[in-house]
């Protein structure tokens, strides 16, 4: 497994499009060996869902800072479900306040990155999750 | 006093003499803190002493270079009194949930002391779709206030408008429709619209640029917002109609010298479209203005504020002889940094505020000052981060003098040397752009975008590396942080409460006037005619944001979604 690269499906979903974090984390984790898709900006979770499907990627990553990060998620979630995506790992960075994190991780969400996030901690948990 | 020959031995033996003589001896025991000093965002060397001999290096000369306040190139300052007459206008953004919501927090706002207000609007509404589009499930409401038709207008303007000075409405690829929806709102509630100072961004280059909340190609964008310049030219001369936000530009990473110079190479654009349209140079400049961003780099930034007003006259009377005044004097709204916010300890970012107000302050040039809040990377502003935000802008201006004599720190070596390095800097990228075909080439053509994108990873290496340093966040880090500050909470409801607003007025009103109006609006995109004419008779028969959005969309189609990253 670890041969492989690890296939990460970067997403941005609904209208935000702040895309400095996730410009940073696709050039980061490029740069460290990672292979990086890019969905494109103002997606639905539906497209997403069906891009990670196509692409068989082993993470999906949301970068949502608008605030509409529980409605996007809770979709996207439901959506990887009924795909059998469930196994996929999710993470989600962006602004998402601490009380939101419990009730992502309910959704389904495997792990959450806020601002200061340290791109080797980011790399690493991507490591241990997918070969896990 | 004359200063001992020591010194004139050491500056006329350059700094050389000075360092082998003074500083090295000074450092030789336990060596520099650092091992690289640099500015923050140019990432510039910075010599330990700056002398009369940087400034001669660089061709600096006080008479040609400095002038007075009020007077060219407004180095200065482009007001002669500089804050000795009037302060700025103290300002912050705010916008949220259905109309009656935001208004009642304006109020509050304007309770706390802020005389001025800078209107957000929630995605939906930049990105011209109705409330009630599917795209939009999650965000009416949230990141600003929901608005459809003229009637949430009407409401939003329901507070103690007569107590600003300025009111700034940020709605940018829409901005024809805002406008009349503005106008309409306006004279209905029987307001005197000379009294009232409006200034709209209507900045989409920036938003084709870093932000993203476009919709129609940028000749169509440039050719919309020159509707909206031009009509306030022609019917209302004391508003502001083109606020191009360099301070978005700083906020996608760029350096003072890419902000001055993406924001100039822009407002060339627009200007260059208001000409060919039959308007003066002097006649179209003053519509022009400017929001810039203020980082931490105390330096950086007043050589940022002073290069700003030097560049804008130096252009506008070299590369388009304008000779008036009002012309050659940059307007210009200043903003703290709201990269500067950190989501770790937020308290601390009172303190980044105090200091990058400092800088607005001294660095001068601005009729209005704007402060993001110390919960800025948490969610939008609680009431007790907009007090905060207000005694800030009152503790600079009325505890520190730094607003009581003009441009304070000019002569300074260091400053001088800054301002005309970062104004040369500009000139040389300001070409470079033009050889690309201006603003538009070299938006199309994604340079903006990719220039950007190598600061935004670079300025990330430096956080890691810890070359630059970022207290709480990388530098005395709280081990296990909980958050010790109160949030705004956003309330979910406020979609469905929109969207019934929505339909209760597209319950009442004559759809086939409203059919006919959406028609006159699509002829008038197909032709040359200005488009805010149409825009006022239609938000005035209810048709609804997303409606005329729509119109537009049917004639000039939409442009490309990834236009922010064509580098990903």
């Amino acid at each position: 497994m670890m041969d492989q690269p690890i296939r990460v499906l970067l997403a941005k979903i609904g209208l935000d499009t702040h895309t400095i974090g996730i410009t940073v984390l696709a050039k980061e984790l490029r740069d460290r060996g990672f292979e990086v898709i890019f969905s494109g900006l103002k997606q639905t979770p539906e497209k997403v869902a069906n891009a990670a499907l196509q692409e068989d990627v082993d993470v999906i990553g949301v970068s949502c800072l608008s605030g509409g990060h529980m409605t996007h998620l809770k979709v996207l979630a439901e959506k990887m479900r009924e795909m059998g995506l469930d196994d996929r790992i999710l993470i989600v960075g962006g602004v998402v306040p601490e009380e939101d994190v419990e009730p992502l991780k309910a959704l389904g969400v495997d792990q959450v990155f806020t601002m200061g996030a340290n791109i080797d901690d980011i790399a690493r948990y991507l490591h241990g999750a997918v070969s896990a | 006093m004359g200063r001992s020959r020591n010194v004139e031995a050491l500056e006329s033996g350059g700094e050389t003499l000075w360092r082998a003589q003074y500083y090295e001896p000074a450092i030789a025991d336990s060596g520099e803190r650092k091992t690289r000093f640099q500015t923050q965002s140019l990432r510039w060397d910075i010599k330990p002493l700056y002398t009369q001999a940087d400034l001669d290096a660089i061709g600096f000369d006080p008479e040609k270079d400095l002038g007075l306040p009020g007077t060219y190139p407004y180095t200065r300052e482009t007001r002669a009194a500089g804050y000795r007459g009037d302060l700025w206008a103290m300002t912050q953004v705010s916008g949220f949930g259905c109309a009656e919501d935001s208004a009642k927090r304006w109020a509050y706002m304007v309770e706390q002391g802020l005389d001025s207000i800078i209107v957000e609007y929630d995605l939906p509404t930049t990105n011209g779709y109705d409330s009630d589009n599917p795209l939009c499930r999650g965000e009416v409401g949230r990141a600003g206030m929901a608005l459809d038709t003229l009637q949430d207008m009407e409401d939003a303007l329901d507070f103690p408008l007569e107590k600003l000075k300025n009111l700034t409405s940020v709605c940018n690829a829409p901005q024809p429709v805002n406008l009349a929806m503005l106008i309409k709102a306006l004279q209905r509630k029987g307001k005197n619209l000379d009294e009232i100072r409006l200034m709209m961004p209507n900045t989409i280059l920036v938003e084709y640029t870093c932000v993203g909340r476009y919709i129609y190609p940028p000749k169509h964008g440039l050719r919309l917002a020159c509707d909206v310049i031009e009509y306030c030219m022609q019917h209302h001369k004391n508003w502001m109609p083109l606020n191009i936000v360099g301070a978005q530009i700083y906020a996608a990473r760029g350096n003072p010298v890419q902000e001055i110079a993406y924001s100039f190479a822009m407002a060339r654009a627009y200007i260059d479209e208001l000409l060919s349209r039959g308007h003066d140079i002097n006649e179209v400049a003053p519509m022009v203005s400017f929001i810039t961003g203020i980082d931490m780099d105390f330096f950086e930034a007043i050589g940022k504020l002073r290069a700003y007003r030097k560049v804008w006259a130096r252009l506008m009377k070299e590369a388009y002889g304008a000779s008036a005044e009002e012309a050659l004097k940059l307007r210009l709204m200043s903003s703290p940094g709201t990269m500067s916010m950190a989501l770790q300890q937020p308290l601390n970012n009172i303190a980044r505020l105090g200091i990058e107000m400092l800088a607005c302050a001294i660095g001068g040039g601005a009729h209005t000052i704007n402060t993001p809040l110390y919960d800025e990377a948490h969610a939008l502003p609680s009431e007790d981060a907009i007090t905060i935000g207000a005694n800030i802008h009152h503790i600079v201006a009325q505890e520190t003098g730094v607003a009581d004599t003009i441009d304070p720190l000019a002569g300074s070596y260091y400053v001088e040397y800054m301002t005309k390095r970062i104004e040369d800097a500009v000139f040389a990228e300001l070409e470079k752009i033009e050889a690309m075909g201006g603003a538009l080439g070299a938006l199309e053509a994604g340079y903006f975008q990719s220039e950007l994108a190598e600061e935004q990873i670079a300025m990330n290496r430096d956080f890691h590396s810890g070359e630059r340093k970022f207290v709480g966040v990388n530098y005395l880090v709280k081990k296990d942080e909980q958050r010790e500050i109160e949030i705004f909470r956003h309330d979910e409801a406020a979609e469905a409460r929109q969207i019934e607003r929505l339909n209760r007025i597209k319950g009442q009103r004559d759809n086939a006037a409203v059919e006919r109006v959406l028609e006159k609006v699509r002829e008038a995109a197909r032709g040359t005619t200005n488009m805010v004419e149409p825009m006022l008779e239609a938000v005035a028969l209810y048709a609804t944001h997303g409606e005329l959005c729509d119109a537009m969309r049917d004639v000039f189609g939409e442009y490309d979604p990834n236009a922010l990253t064509p580098m990903l």
